[in-house]
This record gives C-alpha cells, structure tokens and sequence, in this order.
C-alpha cells in the first residue's frame, strides 16, 4: 500500500516537475529569443538612428537657426523662412523644380505605359528590348549626363548634326536660359522611362487575362481595352509610381550639377542645387535646413493630394 | 521577366518544401503577410475560378470561333507585331544611342571630334584614347574607390540588414511592430531632408580627424573612407526587402531548428538564408548599383583625389578639362560598363528587385 502511495507520489511528482520543466525551459527560451531578436535588430537600428532619424530632426532644429559650422548654432525663430520667401533666385528655383517634376514625371510615366503594353504582347525580342528601355536606370546619373552634355555641344554636339541633317539651325541648348531647363527635363524624361515601365509590366501581369478575353469577346477594341481596363488595373501602380517618380524628380540633382551648374542665369537651378549652395559653398547651415524643409513640405503635401486623388488604394 | 522572376522565385519555394512538408500549406498564409506578395497571390487565386469558368465557356465557342475568323486576324495580330516591333525598336534606339556615342566618341581621333557635322563611325579607332586618358586622370584610383565603396556598402547591407530583416520576419520580440514602422518611415525620408546634418554628424565626429570628444578642433571623418563606407552602409530600403523575403519562408524550419537547440544567429545564417538566394542576390545588385552610382555624397564628404570614387572624378575632370572630349567619354564608359555589364548578366535579378520594389 505505502508502496503505491510512494508510487503514485513519485509518478505525481514526476509529472508536475515533467509538466514544469518544459515551462520553464520555454519561458527561458522565449526570453532568450526575444533577446536575440533585439541583438540582431540593434546595428541596423543605431545606423538608422544615427543616420536618419537624428539628421531629420536635426534638420527641422536647425531651421530656425544662424548656423555658419566655424560658430555655435544661435536661434533666429523662422527668419531662415523668411528669407526664402523673398529669396528671388529660391523662388526661382523652386519654379524650375516644380517645372521639372510636372514635365518628366507625367511624360516618361505615358511613354512608359505605353512601352510596358507593348512590351506585354508576345512579340520579338522582347528580353532585349526591355533591357534596353532600362539601361539609363541602372547607369549613373553623373555618366548619363557626360554623354547628354557632349551630345547637347553646340558646335560639334550629335543633336544639333541631327537638326543640321534635316535643314535646322543649331542650338545652344544648355546655354540658351529658354532652353536650357527644356534640355534637362529631356534628360530626365530619357532617363526615367525604364524604372516606371518595368513597375508597370509587373503591374501588368497582374490583370486578369479573362477580363481582356472577355472584352473582345464583347467586341471592345484594344484601345478601348487598354482605356477601361488596363488603366484602371493599373491604378495602384500608377500611385506608387507618381510617389516615387515625384519624390526622384523633386530631389534632381546629379545631371544639374553637370549639365548646367544651375545655369544660365539660374535658369536650372533646382531646391535641390540651392540646397547644396547655402550648405556647401556658402557654409549657411541653417538657411539650407530650412530650404531641406521647404522641400520636404512639397513632397508631403504632393504625396497626400495623390493619395487623395486616387483613392488611396496603392496596398 | 518578372512574372518569369516570381514564378522562378516560387519554384524555388517549392524545391525547399520536401524538406517542411506540412509547411506548404502555411507557406501560403505566410505569403499573405508579405504585403506585395498577398497582393498577387490573391489576385492568382482568385482568377482561377474564373479562369476554370472561362475556359469551360470558351470550349463551344472555340470550334466556331476558330472557323470564323482563320487567316485574316492572324495576319491583323501578326501585321500589329511587326508595327509594335518597329515602334519599341525605334524607341530602343532612342534609348541605345547615346551609349553607341558616348563609346564612339572615346575612340575617335581630335580632328575627327573637331568636324561637323561629325561623322557617326570614327574615321581611325583610336584604342589609346583609353591609356591617355588614364594618364590625364586617375581613372584607375577612382574605379578602384568606387569599387571598394560598393563591394563595402553590399557587404555591410548583406550581414546586418538581412540580420535586422530576419528578426523582424522572424523573431517575436517585443517592440517589434514599432521598430519595423520605425524603419518604414525612415524609408520614406528623402536624401535632402538628412543631408546637412549627415555631413555635420561626420565632420564633428568625435576622436577623429583631430576632433576632440566633443567632436571640435578637426575635420573628423571628412576625407576618410570612414565617410564613404560607414553612412552610406546600410539602408532602410534594404532592411523592409529582406523581411519581407524571410516573411515569405514556412514557419516550421524555425520551429524545427529551435527545438534541435540552434541559437537565432545560426537559424539565419544556416537555415533560412540559404532559401532566399535569389533574394540576396537582389538586394546586392541593387545596393551595389546604388551605390556605385552615388554622386552627392562622395561629393561632399571627400576633396582628396586619391579617395574620390568614379563619378565624382568624372564631374572633376570635365570642369578641369571641359574640351578632352574624347578623353572624358573614355572615362564616362569606365564609368558606366561595370553596372552594363553585371546588369546584362544578372538582369533577371535587377528586374526582379525593381518590381518587388514597385509593387510592395
């Protein structure tokens, strides 16, 4: 009898410590893992604190500063705003900016749709086509810009021989100050098609191919198809791209900076330039937070109508 | 080639299933977390019925549909090809031509850059154009630096975005969802919102350069590879793709692993990321792109010829030299072959990162 009694304690016991053990080992474990998680996390975290997070506040902070490096920053409350408002060549710039973006973004995103419908037919050569129609996106700025500069020359420049072939007078394209930011928004439009075409193929692929099926089955044309349903298929692309293309186009540096050095008369200088002008050749820290906030203003505001506009329903 | 991509990339799923067999029907809901992917995969589940209905009402219709219209709508599509294919072909050419000049113009001879209108082929191909122009610049300094930069900032990106990635996607651990939310924000800041006080944080780095620890007296990382390597190192971008790639592998693996008493560093090296390969191969193009063809920061932060990178170099050389065009088409084409060429031969992946990128 005791015996039983002992076994049956023993066996008892055993499976408490049996049902214990594993808990505690699992409690263990968990804390263990969540210790790993914060572990493996914590570089990218530091990185990302100390090199966004801190600089973005750091640039609103210094806004409202005189900051010249050599001294300690001292506050001057929104004079930094102030003066861009009555910045002419700020104003100008931001003109320009606004100019560049509303004339790449809406024409290389058409060229692009239309290169992205074409290139989802089952024809020839399509691999090598799209390759090409992306090139300028995987080679740098800086080189694209090289070439477009030498092609732009006015006296042995590629472009004015194709003007002189057909009976055209020559041009001084990026010296001429009503031509000049046309050349660069060229570029841009050159340059920007394949990103957006490649977004737009994927985006493709995504449609129904019954709805099109359907379609002609109904006798709608394929201009018609592309207009009610390709289109609105493409929605959501069409958001993410605008977002994306307007943020680039609004942050268009590189092909200024070799182009045109913001020239003629700051015919192309962008937000951008001027930025890289109070902060780097003027040294005036504060103003260019300042301009980086203004900046950053139109990229939230234009953000947010486009959410707007289309709905919002870009996930 | 993306839909190729992602079918590729689900092949690859399914290659790694046999080793998690009940993992295939979680691999599915794990996708859904995948913001792009659920997107798709739900589009694809919910054509199949469709497609089933449409085939089983286009089977009557088929014969006579096939009996009306024989030969002329095959020749409308065909004749339709031919006009796209013309049309693409001579948007290519738009799109090729100034690569075909840039690489025309660096072989060509000064009398021959000095007609015009100038000839399209060279007259004589002048090869040494290409060792001149070393001469003139230190093109090779320039290619090596910038070589050096983008092989760090992938390398850095591989290990320690990848690492945060996994654990986002994998680890449940407290402030998870408002550290990834962190990094999502982050991802939407643009580059001029942080870049004066990036280049304020490197020049008044503490302990170097001359610095003192208040980070005074000296120019801190400014001409350094520090500056070139360090900030520019890791991106939030990075770390969102890598979770959601890991979002997209079987739970099981990590369950199975943990059991067998692996620690989390060696889940990720040893298990989950040998299944998302393509994936890495990725994010790696794609950083080293970006990085090789990063302007304003090297810009910024060097002014000693021996560290500037390539396209820095290049803008230098041309203010210097504005007429060597010949010279500076030469080194325009060092610039721009290396990122022809690995694009050329891992297009499939570049093209499968701009698409996850695009559709997230």
């Amino acid at each position: 009898m005791s015996m039983t009694t002992k076994s049956l304690e023993t066996t008892a016991g055993d499976v408490r410590d049996r049902a214990r053990r594993p808990a505690r080992g699992r409690r263990s474990s968990g804390r263990k893992l969540r210790r790993a998680g914060w572990l493996m996390v914590m570089p990218a975290v530091a990185h990302t604190i100390v090199w966004i997070a801190i600089p973005v506040v750091a640039t609103f902070v210094l806004s409202f500063t005189d900051y010249e490096v050599f001294s300690a920053p001292s506050f001057i409350g929104l004079d930094n705003y102030v003066e861009l408002w009555n910045d002419d060549i700020f104003r100008k710039a931001t003109w320009n900016t606004v100019v560049y973006t509303f004339f790449t973004v809406p024409f290389s995103m058409a060229v692009a749709v239309v290169v992205a419908v074409f290139l989802n037919q089952k024809i020839r050569f399509r691999a090598a086509f799209r390759a090409t129609f992306f090139l300028p996106q995987v080679t740098a700025t800086v080189a694209i810009a090289m070439v477009w500069l030498w092609m732009y020359n006015p006296q042995y420049g590629l472009i004015n021989a194709v003007l002189s072939f057909f009976g055209l007078p020559s041009q001084a394209w990026l010296d001429d100050p009503d031509l000049a930011l046309w050349s660069v928004i060229l570029v841009g439009i050159w340059q920007g098609i394949g990103m957006k075409m490649l977004i737009y193929l994927a985006a493709l692929q995504n449609i129904d191919p019954n709805l099109y099926e359907a379609a002609s089955l109904d006798g709608a044309s394929s201009v018609r198809q592309f207009f009610s349903i390709t289109l609105p298929m493409l929605k959501p692309a069409t958001f993410f791209v605008f977002v994306v293309s307007i943020i680039g186009a609004f942050q268009v540096f590189d092909q200024v900076y070799v182009l045109t050095d913001g020239g003629p008369a700051n015919a192309t200088t962008m937000m951008t330039y001027e930025v890289y002008r109070a902060a780097f050749q003027d040294f005036r820290m504060g103003l260019a937070c300042a301009q980086s906030v203004v900046l950053f203003a139109f990229l939230l505001v234009l953000t947010v109508i486009n959410r707007r506009l289309t709905g919002g329903d870009d996930q | 080639m993306s839909g190729e991509g992602t079918s590729e990339r689900s092949g690859r799923r399914s290659a790694a299933e046999p080793s998690a067999e009940q993992a295939r029907s979680r691999a599915r809901p794990g996708d859904t977390s995948g913001e792009g992917t659920s997107e798709r995969s739900g589009r694809r589940s919910a054509a199949e019925p469709s497609a089933e209905q449409a085939r089983s009402r286009a089977r009557p219709e088929d014969t006579s549909i096939a009996e009306r219209r024989p030969a002329t709508t095959r020749q409308r599509g065909r004749a339709r090809n031919v006009v796209l294919t013309v049309v693409l072909g001579v948007g290519a050419f738009t799109m090729i031509v100034p690569f075909l000049w840039m690489v025309l113009t660096s072989v060509k001879s000064p009398e021959d850059l000095a007609t015009f209108p100038p000839s399209f082929w060279p007259d004589e191909w002048v090869w040494s154009n290409y060792t001149d122009a070393l001469d003139a610049a230190p093109f090779g300094t320039y290619f090596r630096n910038s070589l050096i930069i983008a092989t760090g900032h992938t390398s850095i990106t591989l290990v320690f975005a990848a690492m945060a990635g996994y654990a986002l996607a994998r680890i449940p651990f407290r402030g998870r969802e408002f550290v990834f939310m962190g990094f999502v924000a982050m991802l939407m800041i643009p580059t001029y919102t942080k870049i004066v006080p990036q280049f304020l944080i490197v020049k008044f780095m503490p302990l170097f350069g001359g610095n003192d620890i208040l980070g005074q007296g000296g120019s801190g990382w400014l001409n350094t590879w520090w500056a070139l390597l360090i900030p520019g190192g890791l991106s939030p971008f990075a770390i969102f793709l890598f979770r959601q790639f890991y979002l997209s592998l079987p739970r099981e693996l990590e369950e199975a692993a943990r059991i067998d008493g692996l620690g989390e560093l060696r889940i990720w090296a040893q298990v989950y990321t040998p299944l998302i390969k393509p994936a890495i191969a990725t994010v790696a193009l794609l950083t080293f792109q970006d990085s090789w063809n990063n302007f304003l920061w090297p810009l910024l932060v060097t002014t000693r010829d021996d560290l500037r990178v390539i396209q820095v170099g290049l803008a230098v050389f041309q203010q210097q030299e504005s007429t060597a065009w010949a010279y500076l088409m030469a080194g325009t084409t060092l610039a721009t072959v290396p990122m022809v060429l690995l694009f050329l031969v891992a297009q499939r992946y570049f093209i499968q990162g701009f698409a996850n990128a695009g559709i997230k």
